[in-house]
């Protein structure tokens, strides 16, 4: 679950003129633990990246050389081009399924309080419990998708174990765990839209369609480019599914930049590398924020 | 006929496309939830009984057995570092998070607003550059697969701080008057006024946050060397049943059974809380 797009609002609550010092205190409980471990190790990887760092013995300094390693390293590339397909495949679907779910049980029908609960539910259990599930679910011989999928005539589908479907496999598993977040901020942003200008354009006559294309999509418009960069950057950022389901394999085919950066610092102990492919992944997830910034800037 | 079936429909707002969205939407909303069924189902069945060609829902036989089995691996005890991990850190993070929330929506001082900014533009920052850095650290200072590793990395998390300065910028003002009239502290205010009153946003930061750190995977995988120091979600995922030997033949009973315990709490949670659940992440994420 990523969380909080900032509020850009500058508002005093009190309007006494005097300094708070006790404010500066309040603060600090929150944030002494807040610079110490989220932004101090930014800092530190900063400088980890540019240095040669195992376990044992002290970092030597390398300048650049890790980055130009990086840039000739081909599983890097591989680890890159697979983070493309994998957002090329779950960003798409949970934009799409999540707004058509968050249409459905915002029309109110009977039990859609029960929808809204299942359509949630796998949101807030661990990428243990989402990796686990769809293991067995996608086992390529007693696996219930391909038991299903057989009705139809279609040959077992060997999900995880080939190089061909195992991108696919983790996708489906990753699409049933981050729906949730998508479909609850489509709801709260459809239960925003003003009832009366809908019924005015079901009044004058407008189609369900009519209604969704002219009502309700401009007004959805900001929510769709914030699922979107939201699900980009925590699709960029795929390792735990990945590793409990596929362990990046097989040769690689299901790898991504953070479960490669896991490997090179707890497999290979290279963890001055690590750092500079870290530093590689965290630049691409900042352009994707600011593009979606300006994008959004432009637009209103 | 006809035209009384539509009248009906006309009262609530609703045309006979309807008829067919509702049982349609309904349907997948019942597949949705079908892999849950499927890992209850598999965690009750004998080992014998899992890797059939026929499928069975329900399973024609029942047996503890699995979860005796998961218990032979030191589950409880990674149970109670997970509670220890995620507890600690959600009433570190929340408690601080509400103090913060509360000085920065009603108290002035300089550089407030340019430390909210600073809390929000850390948003940008992925968690995961940092990890390396912070094993580093740890790791030198000699508190590998310790609970302070477990803990620390998570307190600072700026959810809590947005959702409560939320909720204290739309805080009457005449409730911090009179007791500061009564000469009332800082301190005095926030903890006998402010904080009782933030019952909402306390729940709601609470069980997300709680929820993120119950979950929560990298870190602990990286930072915990010990067996004995694992959380439950770390230690569970070495259940995936290998291919080819024979974890894989009884391995997916054992593994359902396992994550049919990691689940629990955090799918009870929400059943129970869900409407601070909801709240809360769209309070946190849409105020553009």
């Amino acid at each position: 679950m990523a969380i909080a797009i900032p509020d850009i609002r500058i508002d005093a609550g009190a309007e006494r003129r005097e300094i708070d010092g006790a404010g500066y205190l309040l603060v600090a409980f929150f944030a002494l633990p807040f610079l110490l471990f989220n932004i101090l190790p930014v800092l530190f990887g900063v400088y980890v990246a540019f240095t040669r760092w195992s376990i044992v013995g002290a970092p030597k300094w390398e300048g650049t050389k890790n980055f130009i390693k990086a840039f000739h390293d081909q599983w890097v590339r591989v680890a890159f081009e697979n983070v493309l397909f994998y957002g090329a495949i779950i960003v798409p679907c949970v934009t799409v399924l999540g707004l058509l779910f968050a249409l459905f049980v915002n029309r109110g029908y009977p039990l859609s309080s029960l929808a809204r609960t299942l359509f949630f539910a796998p949101t807030v259990v661990s990428a243990t419990v989402i990796g686990l599930v769809w293991v067995w679910l996608l086992d390529t011989q007693f696996g219930l998708v391909n038991h299903y999928l057989g009705y139809l005539g279609i040959e077992p589908v060997p999900w995880l174990t080939s190089t061909r479907w195992s991108l696919v496999g983790v996708s489906i598993a990753s699409i049933w765990w981050d729906l949730g977040l998508a479909f609850v901020l489509f709801l709260a942003a459809l239960q925003d839209i003003p009832g009366e200008i809908i019924d005015a354009a079901r009044v004058d006559g407008a189609g369900r369609l009519q209604r969704f294309r002219h009502v309700i999509l401009p007004h959805l418009r900001p929510v769709i480019s914030m699922v979107v960069t939201l699900q980009l950057i925590a699709t960029l950022r795929i390792f735990s599914q990945v590793y409990v389901m596929t362990n990046g394999g097989p040769a690689s085919s299901s790898s991504s930049p953070i479960y490669y950066i896991y490997n090179l610092a707890i497999v290979q102990n290279l963890f001055g590398y690590a750092s500079a492919v870290a530093l590689l992944l965290f630049i691409l997830i900042l352009a994707v924020t600011v593009a979606q910034r300006l994008l959004l800037r432009e637009q209103t | 006929m006809a035209g009384w079936l539509d009248d009906r429909l006309e009262e609530r707002g609703l045309d006979r496309a309807d008829l067919l969205i509702w049982p349609l939407g309904m349907g997948v909303a019942v597949l949705w939830g079908l892999p849950f069924v499927w890992m209850v189902s598999t965690s009750f069945k004998y080992p014998s009984d899992v890797m059939t060609v026929d499928i069975e829902w329900l399973p024609s036989r029942v047996t503890l057995s699995n979860y005796m089995k998961v218990f032979e691996y030191p589950v409880l005890r990674w149970g109670f570092n997970s509670v220890v991990q995620a507890g600690v850190a959600t009433f570190l993070c929340v408690l601080f998070g509400a103090m913060a929330g509360y000085a920065l929506a009603r108290m002035r001082f300089p550089g407030r607003d340019a430390l909210f900014y600073t809390f929000l533009a850390s948003l940008m920052i992925p968690t995961e550059v940092s990890v390396i850095p912070m094993l580093l650290g740890f790791v030198k200072i000699g508190w590998a697969s310790s609970y302070q590793a477990l803990i620390l990395p998570s307190i600072g998390n700026v959810f809590s701080v947005y959702i409560f300065r939320q909720f204290f910028l739309a805080f009457p003002k005449e409730l911090e008057e009179a007791a500061r009239m009564d000469g009332a502290g800082p301190f005095n205010l926030f903890f006998r006024i402010a904080l009782p009153l933030a019952r909402a946003p306390a729940i709601a930061a609470s069980v997300i946050i709680f929820t993120l750190n119950w979950n929560n995977f990298l870190w602990p995988l990286l930072i915990t060397f010990d067996e004995s120091m694992k959380t439950l979600p770390v230690g569970v995922a070495a259940f995936t049943p290998v291919v080819g030997t024979r974890t894989q033949i009884e391995g997916y009973s054992i593994a359902m059974a396992a994550v049919t315990i990691l689940s629990v709490p955090s799918l009870l949670l929400f059943f129970f809380l869900q409407r601070y659940f909801i709240q809360g992440i769209s309070q946190g994420s849409l105020k553009q």
